[in-house]
């Protein structure tokens, strides 16, 4: 019942910056902030919402939900940069706007969101978009040394250059549609009296990260990377792995942002209903046994966190877990972070550099979710969840019958669980010496990767 | 800290179709934007009909991360709105909030709660007794309270400020008081008298 009002709310909701010259569409104002979406992630149930809005909306005690259909999810997922370029190009004064308050905002809590302007803005939008995995390691190091921009420059060329050899391959198809893309685009533009305000859409900033065509009923991984749906293919018994910057995304294939997929629908219609018809051949052979977008109440009985083993990944509040209350992975999002927890010793923000068990086994090499000037070089060590916390959060809970069962876990496995611990909180136990063994610097690696 | 943003944007959007939801929020002192004033007709069909029910609004810091809180102004005779304090039992105004919500989305669910009471969890368990046993008396006081309280006096404001003044309020007083509780001299009477 709810659900149902507050779309119709969303679509009630006109855009009140009339004065403005840039038409905001309804489908990019985000459901928390009631602004133009900025920096836009994606949940696994398909919704968009900024960054912020969804970090701020996430709670640090146990699994969120999502603010539009309720539907419950432990990662905080990455930025979407398709989305993040296509709004910029789309509304650039209004999208500037909304940069300058967030960074206002950023330097009065003194944590910063990922950022990817900087050697971005002086490349063409296209180049960062087809190629986000190269642009990764990349992006980390871009706020480090702005006299290392040049350098960068170099390497980015080079990348596009690579890339051009790769997309040859698929030129032919994609030249045909893009010629006719240009017309439309130009037909709605003489309908656009501001033409000056957006800047061409077209059909190179909505590729999929696997097929290189438009995307087609569009879904965004935990990474921020969008796919078509039809291209990502979830091997049982395999976590779901992004195809370009191989990171795992848990949950299972997502639902279809169906925004997303309605923006494409009628900016690029001819497109969109050519690809439909290529794929249905295709399609006929598939059948899809879940429902593939959300719909709120089938979203809460669908949405489980399918691991490949089919079990709970997340034992939440078994006896032995450790929940780090509001401390999350740097790396796959994963909020609060259950089980080990290592820190980054040589991170200087204050918001600290973690990863989950499974992200340093894995030697993940994205950047922070805030900025962080992390590198591979930095050390790492393991840290304790409070044992006074894990209980308090459990008399919280109402799980009564399990503090007992915790308290004498917990004494057993440490020795001098005193008081005094409280105000120190966390306990450094044992600190883990090795460097993350990544032999070869970041863009090297992905190189490699990319030929492999 | 409140998103004021995006309160500003909530208050006019809600006020903009107050002619389709007869739904509205106006604040209560136009420099501080956290104590808010709602106003919700009472539901066609139900004892609530022709009332005009004021919710007080106090947006907490975490808005719009936190629910609001929400109570009823006006005295209203409901299973899960408290008799004597006005305090509402929505989930949504707890637990369930969401970011998503809004202000009129919430007042229209508190509007949809007067339409359909849940005396399984009540608030007011006198109320809630009654209406599962004595189905037409909760009815008759529910639509008493209603005429009592929700509905819009035929006195205007300078009646009613003479009125007070009447009993021996200062009238600074009571035109301060009247406008706190939204022009209701059955509230700002009892306002004057707690004090």
């Amino acid at each position: 019942m709810d659900s149902d009002k507050f779309k119709e709310m969303i679509e009630n909701e006109s855009d009140d910056d009339g004065d403005e010259s840039e038409k905001i569409s309804e489908t990019f104002i985000c459901c928390v902030c009631r602004d133009l979406l900025y920096k836009p992630v994606v949940l696994g149930c398909g919704h968009i919402s900024c960054f912020w809005c969804i970090h701020k909306s996430m709670s640090g005690l146990h699994k969120s939900r999502c603010p539009i259909c309720r539907n419950r999810y432990y990662h905080f997922p990455s930025i979407c940069q398709t989305l993040h370029f296509l709004l910029l190009k789309m509304y650039p004064t209004a999208y500037k706007k909304r940069e300058n308050q967030t960074l206002e905002e950023e330097k009065s809590i003194g944590y910063f969101s990922p950022q990817f302007n900087g050697p971005a803005d002086q490349l063409q939008y296209e180049e960062t978009i087809v190629h986000p995995s190269d642009a990764l390691p990349f992006f980390s190091r871009a706020e480090t040394k702005t006299g290392e921009i040049l350098e960068m420059m170099e390497h980015v060329e080079s990348v596009s250059d690579k890339q051009e050899i790769g997309l040859t391959y698929f030129q032919g198809p994609k030249e045909n549609i893009a010629a006719t893309s240009v017309s439309i685009v130009e037909d709605e533009n003489s309908n656009q009296i501001n033409g000056r305000t957006c800047q061409q859409v077209s059909f190179d900033d909505v590729l999929c990260g696997s097929c290189k065509n438009m995307l087609f009923r569009p879904i965004v991984l935990n990474c921020g990377h969008a796919f078509c749906i039809c291209c990502v293919v979830l091997h049982t018994n395999e976590m779901l792995k992004c195809e370009v910057c191989q990171s795992p995304h848990p949950g299972g294939i997502p639902k279809v942002c169906l925004e997303f997929e309605h923006f494409l629908e009628e900016q690029f219609p001819i497109e969109y209903g050519l690809r439909r018809c290529s794929l249905q051949m295709k399609q006929e052979q598939f059948s899809y046994e879940t429902p593939n977008t959300c719909s709120s109440e089938a979203g809460k009985e669908n949405f489980h966190f399918s691991f490949s083993s089919g079990e709970d990944p997340l034992p939440w509040w078994n006896a032995n877990s450790k929940v780090h209350i509001g401390v999350g992975c740097d790396s796959c999002g994963m909020y609060p972070i259950i089980g080990d927890r290592y820190r980054c010793k040589d991170c200087v923000e204050q918001i600290g550099y973690d990863l989950c068990k499974d992200c340093y086994t894995t030697r993940s090499k994205l950047p922070g979710r805030f900025s962080q000037q992390h590198t591979s070089d930095h050390k790492f060590e393991i840290v304790k969840s409070s044992s006074m916390h894990n209980i308090m959060l459990r008399l919280l809970r109402g799980q009564l019958q399990e503090v007992s069962a915790v308290a004498l876990n917990e004494a057993s496995e440490n020795l001098v669980p005193s008081l005094t611990d409280d105000n120190t909180n966390e306990e450094t136990e044992n600190v883990v010496d090795a460097p993350l063994p990544s032999s070869e610097s970041g863009p090297n690696e992905s190189d490699n990767q990319r030929s492999a | 800290m409140v998103d004021f943003a995006r309160v500003q944007k909530e208050l006019q959007e809600c006020n903009r179709d107050f002619g389709v939801s007869g739904i509205k929020v106006i604040p209560k002192n136009e420099a501080n934007l956290t104590q808010l004033l709602g106003t919700i007709p009472g539901p066609l069909g139900t004892p609530y009909e022709g009332g005009t029910f004021n919710i007080d609004i106090n947006l907490p810091d975490g808005y719009p991360f936190e629910p609001p809180k929400m109570k009823f102004a006006t005295k209203v005779w409901h299973p899960n709105i408290s008799s004597q304090s006005g305090a509402i039992c929505l989930d949504i105004l707890k637990d369930q909030w969401s970011p998503a919500l809004t202000l009129k989305t919430a007042l229209l669910s508190v509007q949809a709660l007067l339409s359909a009471p849940e005396p399984d969890d009540p608030q007011d368990a006198v109320v809630a007794q009654q209406y599962l046993r004595e189905y037409q008396t909760y009815v008759g006081t529910a639509r008493y309270w209603t005429e009592a309280f929700a509905k819009a006096s035929s006195l205007n404001v300078e009646e009613k400020v003479q009125k007070l003044v009447e009993m021996g309020f200062p009238e600074a007083l009571v035109r301060s008081a009247l406008e706190s509780v939204g022009g209701d001299e059955n509230l700002a009477l009892e306002k004057l008298c707690s004090g």
